[in-house]
């Protein structure tokens, strides 16, 4: 077949993508520092939101509620949009591509996140609660003492579910000109036509980058386990 | 005798099942109160009520002489910091000791007095030494729940109520979830609570215990003491119907008195 002899035929060259290689450190330096920021904004976020669906009155449940929804159901780069090209005609503001990706993908995971920190806090045996609730703790200290203690231990693998995801998920910044790995690698491949060798080490280098994380979590994971502190009491 | 609690015409019921129907009951200081009956009596709703793990339906309950909560035109209102005030002078262990897994033998008898309390570190560590060795497992201080037999589980439990210094112990079944032979040692650290004359609520099945331990024994039916007395009269001359199937039921197999030996 044709394609087939043109792949056998192909001379590879890497030198391009070796000569500009400063170009894709920088994008995938971008590519960290949104993912960095949008899980530093949103965890907190999502513990903040899990815990208004999970114990606030109505008039902040119901918001809550429907903001993480409302968040998880419309497309990741319908919501880059919005924030990009139509928050600033709604409230006259500049907004330049790298804050909108903040902004967008810290209130995307923390959506997420937020049914992570639900998901973890319920799954907590009451007996918990009622035995701090028995010598004297209120509600907040139980919370901060006793069950997120242990629900953010075993929420570890969906957190870094949700970190991985939220890291591929950013490499629709692209699209609004922000220069992430994925950008920087889509700039070289069009000046050099090596779009081969460039796109083959951007993937690699996610891969890495997403390989180390997976084993540094493991190995936590291990650790806490081996100190007894996982297994249930 | 001063009085540690009073219970007058308690009433619980959740949505139309009504599970206690009028309990009253005086406790003195350093009584030992042994509460049976058949499952489904509210037994262990008449305890969750005294710490108001479950709010009554009506009815008042009286710690020291002072009724918990206050009068309103539609029934008695509970405010929420009163509660946890209340919980933490009243001492409860469970069926199922609830340890936190996550905090060691010593960190867990030292949450209530570090965070309710807001005891300094070296009272915290005081408290922990003191009822960690009053509960025999002082060299276990820094081993986790999971490391620990179910026994050993329960009378951390026990030290981790003990450490907030309450005024009244209450035990729902506290060796119900126990291997047999687990249970003797949870038992022999009930009795000598009892002996140091801290005052205790508990609900058990352990007929013997209640024999040898209680000062009184109630037998509840349907949500009402059905019977009342010392051990002797209850246990072994039961004047109510209800009373007598039940220990008839406990009764039916027995060891020959030698093999005890």
């Amino acid at each position: 077949m044709q394609a087939g002899s043109f792949i056998v035929g192909y001379e590879w060259d890497f030198s391009v993508v070796f000569r500009d290689f400063d170009l894709l450190l920088l994008g995938l330096v971008n590519t960290l520092k949104v993912t960095g920021l949008a899980l530093l904004f949103g965890i907190p976020l999502g513990l903040l939101l899990a815990l208004l669906r999970l114990y606030g009155n109505a008039v902040l449940r119901i918001p809550a509620s429907f903001l993480i929804e409302f968040l998880r159901t419309t497309p990741p780069i319908a919501q880059l949009f919005w924030f990009f090209f139509a928050m600033p005609i709604l409230l006259g503001v500049e907004i330049d591509p790298f804050e909108a990706s903040v902004l967008t993908f810290s209130l995307q995971s923390s959506a997420f996140f937020a049914e992570v920190f639900r998901g973890g806090i319920l799954s907590i045996d009451n007996g918990q609660w009622e035995a701090a609730k028995a010598i004297g703790m209120n509600r907040n200290d139980t919370l901060r003492r006793v069950i997120l203690p242990q629900a953010v231990k075993r929420m570890i693998p969906a957190f870094l579910e949700r970190a991985i995801e939220l890291m591929k998920t950013t490499t629709l910044v692209s699209t609004i000109s922000y220069a992430d790995l994925l950008y920087q690698a889509n700039t070289i491949a069009q000046s050099t036509y090596r779009s081969l060798e460039v796109f083959t080490v951007a993937a690699a280098m996610y891969f890495v980058v997403i390989f180390i994380c997976s084993l540094a979590v493991q190995r936590l994971e291990h650790h806490l386990g081996r100190t007894g502190e996982l297994t249930k009491g | 005798m001063t009085e540690v609690l009073k219970i007058e015409n308690l009433h619980k019921s959740f949505g139309d099942l009504n599970v206690l129907n009028g309990i009253d009951l005086s406790v003195a200081k350093g009584d030992t109160i042994v509460i049976l009956g058949a499952s489904g009596s509210g037994k262990s709703t008449l305890l969750r009520c005294v710490n108001f793990m479950e709010i009554p339906s009506s009815g008042r309950i009286v710690l020291q002489g002072k009724p918990v909560g206050t009068e309103k035109a539609d029934g008695i209102n509970y405010p929420e910091k009163e509660l946890t005030g209340l919980r933490a002078r009243v001492g409860m262990v469970f069926q199922h000791f609830n340890l936190f897994p996550h905090m060691n033998v010593k960190q867990n008898v030292m949450e209530g007095p570090r965070t309710v309390l807001k005891c300094n570190q070296a009272e915290c560590a005081r408290r922990a030494e003191e009822y960690l060795d009053k509960v025999g497992l002082g060299w276990k201080a820094e081993a986790f729940p999971s490391q620990l037999s179910g026994g050993q589980q329960q009378r951390v439990a026990i030290a981790r109520a003990l450490a907030m210094e309450p005024e009244i112990m209450l035990f729902d079944e506290a060796t119900s979830a126990l291997d047999p032979e687990l249970v003797g040692e949870v038992l022999e650290t009930m009795k000598e609570l009892a002996d140091e004359g801290m005052t205790m609520l508990i609900v058990t099945h352990e007929l013997g215990f209640a024999y040898t331990v209680a000062d009184r024994v109630l037998f509840l039916a349907d949500g009402k003491i059905l019977e009342q007395g010392d051990p002797e009269k209850v246990l072994i001359h039961p004047q109510q119907e209800g009373t007598k199937n039940f220990l008839r039921g406990h009764g039916s197999f027995r060891l020959p008195e030698p093999v005890l030996d």
